[in-house]
């Protein structure tokens, strides 16, 4: 059929390749996104240069750019944390908002000076975060409930309760728009024009992840019991503790990126205030393959596209066109993924 | 018409989207393929059937206009899945992703305006007469026989009575055994993805031509996602598919009950009980059952590819 | 040649039933076959003899269908076929009964009867499926239960499914992959007559081995594969043991009494190191698999467990090492009882553990060679101080484990799946053993792994014993057992059903023991 050349799949892919497989991913969605915006029309080479313009013509660009760029990295870390233990946690989008939301309670309801204020807010978005994770992580572990449904079903519960407070109890009674809370006197301050400081906390974040994952004894524990729970049982790892510590870490890394949002960003709670964050968090972190580091890198391309496609809806494109591509995108890197474990050879006869 | 009728009339309606939904993820997951793209696919069968109806107002035009779409992307999704045997959870949430962003791109010009046409209620002339159930039930929409007698029943039949839902049982089972014992295992498992993603986009297409009837952004509002645990908590049975979708069309009708009769909890509140009622039906029974694990067992090769001549 | 059944001789003339003509097969890196040329006449008991990774499985998979040919032919009734599936090599007459079965465990018996078979008919209820299977249970006389779940049924009874389901679909050819490893000697002498029974009606039989006796027992012609290629075929008359095991593995072996201990060696101690004292445990499915399971090792002995594999051993490995907890009796560990310890506390006091299927318990396949070899040591200096762990410390443990097995890795950090499956075992040994200063659990450590590395193993396990540790040695090879331990407990369904000194050992009670049945309550069947 295929002559003396064959297929052979390999137990591993080769990092190399694999990369070079998501990198073709990529490409092959923008240019099939091209290609479909050709045929509608429009002059992709043309939109792209507008895009590209936009971007990083300006600081103004780049500072939209990293406004997008610190919920992205968070988000993709929580769930590049939850992968170390094997498990999927799609719910980063829920527990953002639930960040966002009990950052909110603190900063509309605690009095006290906005330092002060914006320290409890910190912890309020992480530990709300943890709260909105805790149930499908306490069915995982101790009923084996795969977490992957139970995760996103807490998403709609997540945003039905921040629509419901921000038009409803918490709303601002004295401005006109009333689907949102009052603004937050609390804020993150800003170092960049209106790029405010939770950009290197983010950054600091991932790199303290990381670190925790590479050098500690703990570490080692969980990658352990995420690559092979039988192995780590047998070695005597306490897979359960570790699974429920991980599960509350994953959650509060993405409520923290809620909690950012609402401080730094938006400064006032607002219904469909995660933006698809947390949906967009585990495209970064399939991107990133695993590796927290790789979340920095993935999190700037994905802040790109998403960048990109708010800037093209002034030509007609909204933002839902990007999350299909975004699904191109992570499809088409599950299929380069499989057939980055192929190799083509040539027998000789 | 008395509260216990109204409340089971809306709950045939309004269950049939998650019933529907259900029963073509147990076809997928049978064979041994989770497909965690049906929010996608109802997204697209919701759009489809809405933009089909608007072209032609004949609207059974309509739903299988959304089989057709669904099959279409049922197929990619096999394709990826089992020919190239690619991460099932990725494919399915890329099919999520792709299928809901499509969808709420295509529906634009759509957004807020009611159907064209849609589903009218057909009465089955004597079963109509049966106190309640006959006006719950036997004078609903065409679409809701198909979803909770047709298609149950005769999905059960084929899985449990015939020689060949042996097999696909089987190939869900185990793919090697099957495989050795002459079972075409890609076939199987390819067919049954694609026609159980054509349910799916069939199941948003009911939804709003028969249930809502109307298209706006977001209207799917995870009940792709409830489906897909339906089926963990129906045991991968067709029947019990279609009865866990009613459950929830009772929750749902309770939630418009409340609404209508001004029970002093904010809609939004009403609204989240379908999905903490999911959670709780998937957790619960594994706590409370645990000898009814083996009966309701996931088929033992879900979600595992199957490579035949490798090693 | 048995009595009960008349040798069939085919008219002359007759082609072979199955012809294999050079065949070929690659995988990456590695030749399993090439150029096999092999045939099989009617009435025939043809062996297939050869060490794990000969090719043998490769080879018959080819011929029913699961496998293509990268080169070569297979003529049927002298007649060249393509068999692109296993369908077509059914339709054939060619049924294979594998070493795993390919049985559908949440299905009944008669559903794995009937699954991908023409014959099933159309509308298939569970009553008129198990009314067939009862039908031809009776017609080929093997007996088995219809409406049973197979993952409820023994190794034994599975066979017997896998063996019926082939002959219902008409086999002529049968193949048995290596089909007496999960039996005791007693099922095996049914297997054998049920076999020539078989060929008496002018079929045959494919009958891959790598066990000397049991082949030449029951073969007429034996066909020896090594390294994916036909060494020789032989008239079993013709054979003897020594001459099959040196065709086999290319050199003359020892099979080693390995019981003498060396001068210097440590003694056998007087007091138990690990004692067992009425343990019980549940399985996996929450059911008992141990029960009432007493056992001492001393420091310097190899005890030595026999019994058909699932059995109660993965338990009984696992209970020893804290890896299973138990639900009541005592674990003792030089004096100190072990209740309500995890493994690591097990492992921290001195015993180590080679898993049955290393793969799935005793490795994370995914992760890199560092990460796995220092499985045991990775909390303590200096890989692990004050928490922090130390990558490269990891790494300098490693390359001293991986010298001290011999195993030559170019790259630490690759994952430990692309090693083979000798080297894994090796490096798990290795890691094991540098622990095991008080007793090593060594659970199939010679499985799957070919005849050298068998050897290296054995060798391993010699060397620890006379440095004083107490070995605990589970396996299914009775020979290995023999050679090595100084005493043998027989396992059977969770118990221990005797233990005998390896002095002047009978293998026929060892059996006995095996199949379920003392010496007292022993009604002795002879197939």
């Amino acid at each position: 059929m295929f002559g003396n050349w064959r297929f052979q799949r390999l137990p591993s892919a080769h990092p190399g390749v694999a990369f070079a497989a998501r990198a073709a991913a990529v490409i092959a969605a923008l240019v099939f996104t091209g290609i479909i915006l050709a045929i509608a029309g429009a002059n992709p080479i043309e939109l792209a240069a507008e895009v590209i313009d936009s971007s990083f013509g300006s600081s103004f660009g780049l500072e939209d750019l990293a406004l997008l760029f610190i919920p992205l990295i968070l988000t993709g870390l929580a769930v590049t944390v939850a992968q170390q233990i094997g498990t999927w946690n799609i719910g980063a989008e829920g527990q953002f908002y639930l960040g966002a939301f009990s950052a909110t309670a603190v900063g509309l309801f605690v009095p006290g000076p906005p330092a002060l204020i914006l320290v409890l807010m910190f912890f309020a978005g992480i530990v709300g975060g943890m709260l909105w994770i805790l149930i499908p992580t306490l069915a995982r572990a101790y009923a084996n409930v795969n977490e992957l449904i139970t995760t996103l079903l807490l998403n709609f519960v997540a945003a039905l309760l921040v629509y419901y407070v921000s038009t409803g109890p918490w709303r601002d009674r004295v401005g006109l728009a009333n689907s949102a809370t009052p603004r937050l006197s609390a804020e993150v301050p800003e170092f960049w024009g209106i790029v405010h400081w939770g950009l290197p906390v983010a950054v600091l974040v991932v790199i303290a992840t990381a670190a925790v994952f590479t050098f500690s004894r703990w570490g080692y524990e969980v990658r352990l019991s995420g690559s092979n729970p039988s192995a780590a049982k047998y070695a005597g790892i306490p897979v359960r503790r570790h699974l429920i510590t991980v599960m509350l870490l994953s959650g509060g890394v993405a409520g923290l990126a809620g909690m950012l949002e609402i401080a730094g960003t938006v400064h006032r709670l607002q219904g469909g205030i995660s933006n698809n964050f947390g949906y967009l968090g585990i495209m970064v972190a399939v991107l990133a393959r695993g590796s927290s580091i790789g979340v920095i890198f993935s999190a700037a391309l994905m802040a790109f596209i998403l960048n990109s496609g708010i800037i093209l809806q002034t030509q007609g494109l909204t933002t839902s066109a990007v999350l299909a591509m975004t699904g191109l995108i992570l499809f088409l890197t599950a299929i380069g993924d499989e057939l980055s474990h192929y190799r083509i050879t040539r027998e000789k006869t | 018409m008395d509260l216990l009728t109204g409340l089971l009339t809306t709950a045939f309606l309004a269950g049939g989207v998650l019933a529907l939904a259900a029963i073509g993820e147990v076809l997928a997951e049978r064979v041994g393929v989770v497909n965690l793209g049906v929010e996608g696919l109802m997204a697209m069968g919701a759009v489809t059937g809405i933009a089909t109806v608007a072209a032609t107002p004949v609207p059974i035009f309509g739903f299988l206009a959304a089989l057709v779409v669904g099959a279409v992307f049922g197929a990619i999704f096999a394709f990826a899945t089992v020919i190239v045997r690619a991460n099932q959870v990725l494919c399915g949430l890329a099919l999520t992703l792709m299928g809901a962003g499509l969808a709420s791109t295509i529906g634009r010009n759509y957004s807020g305006m009611p159907a064209r046409a849609s589903f009218e209620g057909v009465s089955i002339p004597l079963l109509n007469q049966i106190p309640i159930l006959g006006r719950a039930l036997f004078s609903q929409n065409i679409l809701v026989y198909l979803i909770y007698i047709i298609l149950p029943i005769g999905l059960s039949y084929l899985m449990f009575y015939t020689r060949h839902g042996l097999n696909l049982r089987a190939v869900g089972e185990n793919p090697a055994a099957a495989d050795a014992a002459g079972i075409r295992v890609t076939l199987i498992r390819f067919t049954y993805v694609t026609a159980g993603a054509a349910l799916a986009a069939g199941a948003g297409a009911y939804l709003t031509l028969a249930f809502v009837p109307s298209w706006s952004d977001g209207v799917v509002a995870g009940r792709g996602w409830i489906a897909v645990a339906l089926v963990i908590f129906a045991g991968y049975r067709p029947v019990a598919a279609a009865l866990s979708g009613l459950l929830f069309g009772l929750i749902t009708a309770l939630g418009f009950v409340g609404q209508a009769r001004g029970w002093p909890v904010a809609s939004a509140i009403l609204s989240m009980l379908p999905y903490l009622g999911t959670m709780a039906f998937i957790i619960v029974p594994v706590l409370a059952w645990q000898r009814m694990r083996r009966v309701l067992a996931a088929p033992a090769a879900l979600a595992v590819p199957y490579y035949r001549d490798m090693r | 040649m048995n009595e009960t059944a008349p040798h069939f001789t085919p008219p002359a003339g007759t082609p072979p039933i199955v012809q294999l003509r050079g065949i070929a097969k690659y995988f990456p890196g590695v030749i399993a076959n090439q150029d096999v040329d092999l045939e099989v006449h009617p009435g025939e008991i043809h062996a297939l003899l050869g060490e794990n990774g000969a090719g043998k499985s490769t080879l018959m998979n080819i011929l029913t269908g699961i496998y293509q040919a990268d080169a070569g032919e297979i003529i049927i009734d002298g007649y060249k076929r393509e068999f692109a599936s296993p369908q077509q090599a059914i339709a054939a007459g060619i049924g294979m009964v594998h070493q795993h079965f390919k049985l559908v465990q949440a299905f009944t018996v008669a559903e794995n009867i009937h699954l991908g078979w023409d014959d099933t008919p159309r509308r298939a209820s569970a009553a008129k499926l198990e009314r067939r299977t009862a039908d031809l249970a009776k017609r080929f006389n093997l007996q088995v239960r219809p409406g049973a779940r197979i993952s409820d049924l023994s190794t034994g009874e599975q066979q017997r499914v896998e063996i019926l389901r082939v002959l219902a679909r008409q086999a002529r050819v049968l193949i048995l992959d290596e089909p007496t490893a999960v039996l005791t000697p007693a099922e095996a002498r049914e297997l054998f007559s049920a076999l020539r029974n078989f060929v008496a009606e002018g079929n045959a039989v494919f009958f891959i081995s790598h066990k000397l006796d049991e082949v030449l027992e029951i073969s007429d012609r034996i066909t020896i594969l090594r390294g994916g290629r036909k060494i020789a075929t032989e008239k079993a008359s013709d054979c003897d043991p020594r001459m099959l095991a040196k065709l086999m593995v290319g050199r003359d072996i020892v099979l080693d009494d390995m019981r003498a201990r060396p001068q210097g060696a440590a003694p056998v101690s007087t007091e138990p190191v690990l004692s067992l004292k009425n343990v019980t445990a549940k399985g996996d499915d929450g059911s008992p698999a141990l029960h009432d399971i007493n056992l001492a090792v001393h420091a310097g002995e190899i005890v030595g467990i026999a019994g058909v594999a699932g059995n109660g051993q993965r338990e009984l490995s696992q209970a020893l090492t804290g890896v299973r907890p138990v639900t009541s009796g005592q674990i003792i560990v030089d004096g100190k009882p072990m209740g309500g310890r995890n493994a690591a506390a097990y492992a921290a006091g001195g015993i180590g553990h080679i898993p049955e299927d290393r793969l799935h318990s005793g490795l994370a396949p995914a992760l890199s060679i560092t990460i796995n070899a220092v499985m045991r040591e990775y909390m303590k200096p200096p890989i692990t101080n004050a928490g922090v762990y130390n990558p490269a410390a990891a790494t300098t443990l490693s390359k001293e484990i991986a010298e001290a097995a011999d195993v030559a890795i170019p790259d630490y950090g690759m994952p430990i799946r692309n090693l083979s499956g000798g080297n894994q075992q090796r490096l798990v040994a290795r890691r094991e053993m540098r622990i095991a200063n008080k007793v090593l659990v060594a659970a199939y450590p010679s499985r799957g792994l070919d005849v050298g590395a068998i050897n290296t193993m054995l060798r391993y396990i010699v060397e620890l014993r006379d440095a004083g540790a107490g070995i605990v040695l589970i396996s299914e090879e009775l020979e290995e057992l023999l050679n090595l331990s100084d005493r043998i407990a027989v396992l059977y369904e969770g118990r221990i059903m005797g233990e005998l000194e390896n002095q002047n050992i009978d293998i026929d009670e060892i059996g006995l023991l095996m199949g379920g049945r003392t010496q007292s309550t022993e009604t002795r069947e002879v197939a």
